[in-house]
């Protein structure tokens, strides 16, 4: 309810032309392309909190789930490019296209800055046979279809390492789709199904507590959070695709807007709460300015967009 | 363990603790209270505030809301028939039949004092049985959650109150409605006429605020010269009597122990156990034919069902890491922050901060009972409000509620959708329960039939013969039939 009155009010007040004066003269809307409660709504509230004090405004978010986050960039991308409403950037703004649930992506809004990353992990029952990924790739293998592999949906991100694991290595899976990674987690951990790929910072719990075995992370350098574990680049498979977290906002942001944002974001950033949190969730702390980002971004949107269209034929044969 | 007990209680018998849950039971109060908000959404946004805060006055916080909003759903669903959550869907048929009758208070009453009885019985169970209970929730895999569905569509004939066919016609509907979206299994996407907002499919929570709370409007308006006065005036005592109370003690009994089993579950919650605790409470009872028209049992079963969820769910979340609902994945993640590992673990390593839990539990628990009872006679000021007031306040509530579920102004549309289709149903004495159970168990039924297939790589003969799914389609088939059965032999007999 407040934040609908805020919301309002902050609508009427934007009605009276443009700001004038240093940027920000009032209250920054931060869009969440998800609902609240998961990583991303932590992400952007840690964030706004912690990025206000230097702002000089405050930083009010908003949750608009839906379409793997689609409605919200489009949604974003239609306010008016005065820096007073921003979005959530995860890599889902450079896969939604692909997916065809709308047509937006990096080149069409204005990247802020990126603050972290998180790479997946293939994981199994901590009772399983498998010990190493070399075993488990072999045995995939072998026996074709046999594994069954449960992912967080059709299209998520980390069902896009499954198929890029199964691309690179020549290993073929039963795909068992849930709605999110904690069901695929749920379904592993009870025996329903024999593996499953979802970001280090959702199995980290799970293997603490002796219920699930990493088997890889899928990127070039160790996770902080298994120093142990082995990454698919040593094991010799340059596979690996990671969720990301960053800000947006319209296109044509003013660059006065872009900078102070990147900014207050990145002395945020380097807070120890941002550090902490970081650790706790498995993610890497890992800051991109403006132009950074983009070139990131674009080459994501690249990549994906090569992807996709390979990977659904190769999961449909 | 005697001095873990002790440390448990002593950390949550702290005034700023204390202070958090009390404040938390309040907030979470109004957020339950207004249809649209709901539990999860008061955890998610307050969850932030809680890093700043210590684990036991963060967790006081969060576990407060969840207790308080619960019970809270159930008093618009009593004085006004709009549930204030899912959970609260069930409250409202008995319960709203009663305020009908004059009989308000007590059925706020009953909210209060069987939603704290409910959990305190749950969080019984939970301190007996923690672990046995989150073992057989571990054991449900897609064939049981698809046979669990199945058995939940099956209560359709047993809620249609006497008018099994056009149930049934609801619940059809209701299944039809839950095909709209990405198909759970291919992502390709169905009956969404190129519009991305209906991607995730058609959102529940708008769907309800106009199926029981625009609907009701309409019905009153349309029948505005025929009533005498004002369908709900009198407010009544409160407190049950000692008969009312022995009278209940069945129903909340099995109410709080199956509320308990389906919060444990994952993914299914009070909603759907709320549904089933009311339907079974309805089978064992020697009135039937009171259920739906202010039976005292059938409130009980579901007021009790709604809070023993909690109890559920929090047993699979401290013994297993695993969230029982969408609450409990929120406060892992809280737990997380401050350092704390659900799981097997937590057991062995801090098990003073699991009792610490326990408290918490049993003092929110006292907490809904008192703010229930203490509130109960302010909040039937709600009763005195003119009738074109109050219908345009539902309207508004309404409308403010759908939008701030998902932000999205396509849930106005759909509120308003269903709250003219509601008006068309009631007016067809078509029953609306089926519908939303059909609209709630239809994806959980799908999805899960269809990964049992993939599982069995298209065979469907490894399905009935798992035990768990085998006892739900039993009683699937059993139940609906048992007393056609029962008719024909007694005949025989005469």
């Amino acid at each position: 309810m407040l934040r609908v009155i805020a919301a309002a009010t902050v609508l009427l007040g934007g009605a009276c032309g443009p700001a004038d004066g240093p940027y920000p003269s009032r209250e920054i809307k931060l869009i969440v392309q998800a609902s609240p409660g998961g990583t991303s709504d932590t992400v952007s509230r840690v964030m706004a909190g912690l990025a206000e004090e230097d702002l000089g405004a405050p930083i009010v978010c908003e949750n608009k789930p839906g379409a793997s986050g689609a409605l919200a960039f489009s949604y974003v991308a239609r306010r008016p490019a005065d820096g007073y409403t921003i979005g959530h950037a995860p890599v889902e703004i450079a896969v939604v296209r692909s997916l065809g649930y709308a047509d937006i992506g990096p080149s069409d809004v204005s990247l802020i800055c990126m603050v972290s990353k998180t790479a997946p992990a293939l994981v199994v029952r901590a009772d399983s046979p498998w010990k190493t990924f070399e075993e488990f790739v072999a045995g995939a293998r072998r026996e074709p279809g046999r594994i069954v592999m449960a992912n967080s949906g059709i299209g998520s991100i980390w069902h896009f390492n499954v198929l890029l694991l199964e691309q690179g290595s020549g290993a073929r899976f039963t795909h068992l789709p849930y709605a999110g990674s904690s069901g695929a987690l749920v379904s592993l951990i009870g025996g329903h199904s024999d593996a499953a790929v979802a970001g280090v910072g959702e199995v980290v719990a799970h293997v603490q507590s002796g219920s699930l075995r990493p088997l890889a992370v899928f990127d070039a350098g160790r996770s902080g959070v298994f120093p142990d574990v082995p990454t698919t680049h040593e094991l010799g498979y340059e596979i690996g695709a990671p969720a990301w977290s960053g800000f947006f906002g319209p296109a044509g942001l003013p660059e006065q807007a872009v900078a102070k944002l990147a900014s207050a974001f990145k002395r945020a950033f380097q807070t120890p709460e941002w550090e902490k949190l970081c650790a706790e969730r498995g993610m890497e702390a890992l800051y991109l300015d403006h132009e950074q980002f983009e070139r990131f971004a674009l080459e994501q949107q690249k990549f994906f967009g090569d992807a996709i269209p390979k990977l659904v034929r190769l999961g449909a044969g | 363990m005697g001095a873990e007990l002790l440390a448990g209680l002593t950390a949550v018998l702290d005034w700023e603790v204390l202070g958090f849950l009390t404040a938390g039971v309040t907030l979470g109060a109004i957020f339950g209270a207004l249809p649209g908000l709901t539990a999860t959404m008061g955890v998610a946004v307050l969850t932030p505030l809680t890093f700043w805060v210590s684990a036991e006055q963060g967790l006081a916080m969060l576990l407060g809301i969840y207790c308080g909003a619960i019970p809270a759903g159930g008093i618009p669903a009593i004085l006004i028939n709009v549930p204030g959550t899912p959970a609260s869907i069930a409250t409202s048929w008995d319960g709203y039949a009663l305020a009908r009758q004059g009989r308000a208070g007590l059925a706020l009453g009953i909210n209060a004092l069987l939603s704290a009885v409910g959990q305190l019985t749950s969080i019984l169970f939970l301190a007996l049985l923690a672990f046995p209970i989150a073992g057989f929730a571990l054991k449900f895999g897609p064939a049981e959650y698809f046979g669990l569905a199945l058995f939940g569509i099956s209560l359709m004939a047993g809620i249609s109150k006497g008018r099994v066919l056009k149930g049934l016609l609801a619940g059809t509907l209701g299944l039809a409605l839950a095909l709209v979206g990405l198909d759970p299994m291919t992502a390709y996407p169905r009956y969404t006429f190129g519009m991305s907002e209906f991607l995730d499919g058609i959102s529940f929570v708008p769907v309800m605020i106009g199926l029981f709370g625009l609907a009701e409007v309409f019905v009153q308006i349309s029948e505005r010269h025929s009533i005498r006065e004002l369908p709900v005036k009198a407010l009544g005592r409160i407190l049950p009597r000692r008969d009312e109370w022995k009278k209940m003690l069945p129903s909340m009994l099995s109410g709080a122990g199956l509320g308990t089993i389906v919060g444990a579950i994952p993914a299914s919650g009070g909603d759907i156990g709320s549904v089933i605790a009311w339907e079974q409470a309805r089978r064992i009872s020697p009135d039937k034919e009171e259920f739906g028209k202010g039976s005292l049992r059938g409130l009980a079963a579901s007021c009790a069902a709604c809070n023993g969820a909690i109890g559920g769910a929090m047993t699979t979340m401290l013994t297993l890491g695993i969230p029982g609902d969408a609450v409990s994945a929120i406060l892992i993640g809280a737990l997380l922050i401050h350092g704390i590992q659900p799981g097997p673990l937590l057991f062995q390593n801090n098990r003073a901060f699991v009792f610490s839990i326990v408290f918490l539990l049993v003092f929110a628990s006292l907490l809904i009972m008192l703010i229930g009872l203490v509130g109960a006679r302010p909040l039937a000021g709600i009763l005195r409000i003119p009738s074109p007031w109050l219908w345009a306040g539902i309207v508004l509530f309404g409308t403010v509620g759908a939008y701030a579920l998902n932000n999205a102004v396509v849930d106005i549309w759909v509120m308003f959708a269903a709250g003219i289709a509601g008006f068309f149903f009631r007016k067809a004495q078509i029953p609306l329960g089926s519908l939303v159970l059909g609209l709630i168990l239809g994806p959980m039924m799908e999805a899960n039939l269809r990964r049992a297939l993939i599982i069995g790589r298209g065979d469907w003969s490894g399905i009935p013969t798992r035990p768990i799914v085998l006892f739900f389609l039993i009683a699937a088939v059993l139940l609906p039939v048992l007393p056609w059965i029962r008719s024909k032999l007694f005949k025989r007999g005469e």
